[in-house]
C-alpha cells in the first residue's frame, strides 16, 4: 500500500484525489508535435473518412456504400457457395482470385470515379488546399498524402474482397493447400490489389487535377474506363494494327497485370508480361507526372 | 519579389516586433505576397526574410507548424462540422489526436462558438465562419497568428467582438498577431505596430503612437452661421493675433502653440468674442488615413514642379 495520504473528501463527499478538470479552457501547449509525418497521416485519415462519407450527411454515404456492396457481394456469395455446396463444387472453379476482378469492375470504376475527385477537387474549391499549405505540408507532401488516401480507399474494394474469399475458402478447406501456398496467394492478392489501385489512383487523380468540377472529373474517369478498351479494340481488331496496340487500353492493363501476377495468360495472351508490366508502370507514372505538373503550376488563392 | 508582369515589395526593409501588428494597404498593395513570403509559400527572388528566427525558404514546414493562418477567403468545407474542421487542422499542425480534440473545443469556446461547435460549416453565418477560421488558426497554439481580413463581412457588433477576441489572444495568451486589413480604423484601434504598404512598397512602419495619435495642438471645427457673416474668418484672425500658428481647411482650424491648454482657452475666447459657434473641438490627432494621404500626395507630385492648380488641390 502506498503511504501517500488520500485527499480528504470534498463537500459533496466525492474524493477529489482522482478528479480531472475537463473544461479547462484555452491554454498554451508545449507538448510534442508530430511534424510532417503527423500532418500526412492526418490528411490521409481525414480524406478517407470524407471519401466514405464518415462524419458527413447521409447523401455522401450513398455511393461509397453502393460501391462497397457491389465489391463484396460476389465474394460473400462465393464463400456462401463454398459453405453450402463446397463438397460438390469447387468454388475456385467458378471464380478464381484474378478472375474475381471481372465481377467487381463496376465497383472499382465507380469508386475510382468518385474518390479522387472528392479528395482533390474539393480541396481546391473549398479553400482547404490553401489552409493545408499554411501547415507543415508542402505541395509535394500534400500530394503524397492525397495519393495515399485515394490508393488506400481503392484498396478497400480491390484488396478486401479477394482476402475475404481467401479466408472463407480457407475455413471451408477449399483454399490453398499448405502454409507456403497460402502465403503465396496472400502475397499475390496484395500485389494485385496494389497494382490495380496504383494505376487507377494515378489515372483518376490525373483527371481530377485537370478540372475544378467534381462531376467532370468523375465523368472523365468513367469515359477513360469505357473508351480506352474501345479504342484499343478498334486499333487492333478494326484497323488490323499490331497486338501491342492493346497496350493503349489504360483501363484493362491493370487487370491484365493481375493475371500475370498469378502466372496466367489473361485476356490478352499475345502480349508479353514484360510489356504489360512496363505499360502499367508507364500509365501510373504518367498519371502522377500530370498531377505533379498541374499542382506545380496551380495558383493558390487565399 | 519578381512576378512575370510585376515587381512587388522591392527594397522592403522591415522588422516586426512582438504584439499585435497591423499590415495595412489597399488591394494589390502586397499584403498577401508578404504573408506568402512569411509562410514560405513564395520564394523571394532577392533579399532575406526571417520569421520567428527561422528562414521560411529553408525551414518552411517547421515554421508553418508554429504559425496559425486565417485566410481571407470565406469558403470552407460545407459538410464538415466546425469541431471536426478545427480538430483536423490542429492535427495537421502536429498536435497529438487527443490534444487536438480538446484544443478544438477550447478554441471554439474561446471565439464564442462553444455551443455551435457541432454545426456544419455550411449552415453557419459569415460571422460564425470568420470565428471558426480564427479558432483553427489558434487551435495548435501557434507563436504567431496571421489573420487576413478577419472582419470581412461582419456587422459592427460582430466586428467589435472579433477585434476584442484578437486582442485577448495577444494580451491573455501571449500569441503575437499579424492582422492584415484594409480597414485602417480597426488597425488603429487594436494594433501596437503598423506596417503600411502601397503598390508593393513600404509606406510607413512603426508603433501606433509614432504613426498615429495625438500630435500636439488643437483642432476646432466652426459653424458658418448666417447671422454672424464671416465669423470663421474673424475667429481665425483673433487666433492668429494671439500668436498661434493656424492652418485653415474650410471650417476647420488646426492650431499649434506653446501649450494645448492655452490654445483651448484662446479658441473659446475668440469664438465667444465673435459670437460664433463650435461644432467640434479637440486635441489634434493624426490617423493612419493621414499617413496614407500624405504618402499618396508625395508620390503623386514627385518629380514634377507643382502648378498653381496642384497647389490649390493640395
Amino acid at each position: 500500500m502506498s503511504d501517500v495520504p488520500l485527499s480528504p473528501p470534498g463537500p459533496s463527499g466525492i474524493n477529489p484525489g482522482g478528479a480531472e478538470i475537463v473544461a479547462r479552457g484555452f491554454q498554451r501547449y508545449d507538448g510534442p508535435r508530430s511534424g510532417v509525418t503527423g500532418a500526412i497521416s492526418s490528411v490521409i485519415w481525414q480524406s478517407m473518412r470524407s471519401t466514405l462519407g464518415i462524419g458527413r450527411p447521409a447523401r455522401h454515404k450513398v455511393f461509397p456504400v453502393i460501391a462497397v456492396v457491389i465489391a463484396y457481394v460476389p465474394a460473400i456469395a462465393f464463400v456462401g457457395l463454398a459453405v453450402l455446396v463446397g463438397d460438390l463444387l469447387d468454388p475456385t472453379e467458378v471464380a478464381d482470385y484474378p478472375g474475381y476482378y471481372a465481377f467487381i469492375t463496376a465497383a472499382i470504376v465507380l469508386f475510382a470515379g468518385l474518390v479522387a475527385p472528392e479528395v482533390l477537387v474539393g480541396d481546391r474549391r473549398n479553400g482547404m488546399l490553401a489552409l493545408y499549405l499554411s501547415t507543415p505540408l508542402r505541395r509535394g507532401t500534400y500530394l503524397v498524402a492525397k495519393t495515399a488516401a485515394v490508393g488506400a480507399a481503392l484498396m478497400l474494394v480491390t484488396l478486401g474482397p479477394p482476402l475475404l474469399m481467401l479466408v472463407g475458402y480457407t475455413f471451408e478447406s477449399v483454399g490453398p493447400s499448405g502454409f507456403g501456398a497460402w502465403i503465396a496467394v496472400v502475397g499475390r492478392i496484395i500485389l494485385s490489389a496494389f497494382a490495380v489501385s496504383a494505376a487507377l489512383t494515378s489515372i483518376s487523380m490525373a483527371a481530377a487535377s485537370i478540372t475544378d468540377r467534381r462531376a467532370f472529373a468523375s465523368i472523365g474517369v468513367v469515359l477513360i474506363a469505357l473508351a480506352s478498351p474501345a479504342v484499343a479494340g478498334a486499333l487492333v481488331d478494326g484497323a488490323g494494327l499490331s497486338q501491342n496496340w492493346r497496350l493503349v487500353d489504360v483501363f484493362s492493363m491493370p487487370f491484365e497485370l493481375v493475371y500475370r501476377v498469378y502466372g496466367e495468360p489473361g485476356n490478352f495472351p499475345e502480349l508479353s508480361t514484360f510489356n504489360v508490366v512496363v505499360v502499367n508502370l508507364a500509365w501510373t507514372l504518367g498519371g502522377l507526372a500530370v498531377i505533379v505538373w498541374r499542382y506545380s503550376r496551380l495558383v493558390i488563392s487565399r | 519579389m519578381e512576378f512575370p508582369s510585376t515587381r512587388a515589395l522591392a527594397g522592403l526593409d522591415l522588422a516586426v516586433p512582438p504584439g499585435v501588428t497591423g499590415l495595412v494597404g489597399a488591394n494589390g498593395a502586397g499584403k498577401t505576397t508578404l504573408i506568402s513570403l512569411m509562410l514560405g509559400l513564395l520564394r523571394p527572388t532577392g533579399g532575406a526574410i526571417s520569421v520567428l528566427g527561422l528562414d521560411p525558404t529553408k525551414n518552411g514546414p517547421e515554421l508553418r507548424a508554429r504559425i496559425g493562418y486565417g485566410p481571407e477567403r470565406n469558403v470552407l468545407p460545407e459538410d464538415l462540422r466546425a469541431y471536426d474542421f478545427v480538430r483536423h487542422l490542429a492535427e495537421v499542425k502536429g498536435l497529438p489526436r487527443d490534444e487536438a480534440r480538446t484544443r478544438a473545443s477550447d478554441s471554439l469556446y474561446l471565439v464564442g462558438l462553444g455551443e455551435e461547435r457541432f454545426r456544419a460549416l455550411g449552415t453557419m453565418s459569415t460571422g460564425q465562419r470568420q470565428r471558426v477560421k480564427l479558432a483553427q488558426a489558434i487551435a495548435a497554439d501557434p507563436a504567431l497568428v496571421v489573420l487576413d481580413e478577419p472582419t470581412d463581412g461582419l456587422d459592427p457588433v460582430q466586428r467589435d467582438e472579433m477585434l476584442n477576441t484578437i486582442v485577448d489572444i495577444n494580451r491573455t495568451f501571449g500569441i503575437d498577431v499579424l492582422l492584415s486589413s484594409h480597414v485602417l480604423e480597426e488597425v488603429e484601434r487594436i494594433c501596437d505596430h503598423v506596417v503600411a504598404l502601397e503598390a508593393g512598397r513600404l509606406v510607413a512602419q512603426g508603433t501606433m503612437t509614432e504613426l498615429a495619435g495625438a500630435t500636439g495642438g488643437v483642432t476646432v471645427e466652426l459653424v458658418d452661421i448666417s447671422d454672424v457673416p464671416g465669423s470663421i474668418d474673424q475667429v481665425e484672425e483673433r487666433l492668429v493675433a494671439t500668436g498661434a500658428s493656424v492652418r485653415r481647411i474650410g471650417p476647420i482650424l488646426e492650431l499649434a502653440g506653446p501649450s494645448d491648454d492655452e490654445l483651448f482657452d484662446a479658441v473659446t475666447v475668440a469664438v465667444a468674442d465673435v459670437g460664433g459657434r463650435i461644432r467640434k473641438l479637440g486635441a489634434r490627432r493624426r490617423t493612419l488615413d493621414d499617413v496614407f494621404a500624405a504618402d499618396v500626395v508625395s508620390v503623386e507630385y514627385a518629380g514634377r514642379a507643382p502648378s498653381t492648380n496642384d497647389e490649390r488641390d493640395r
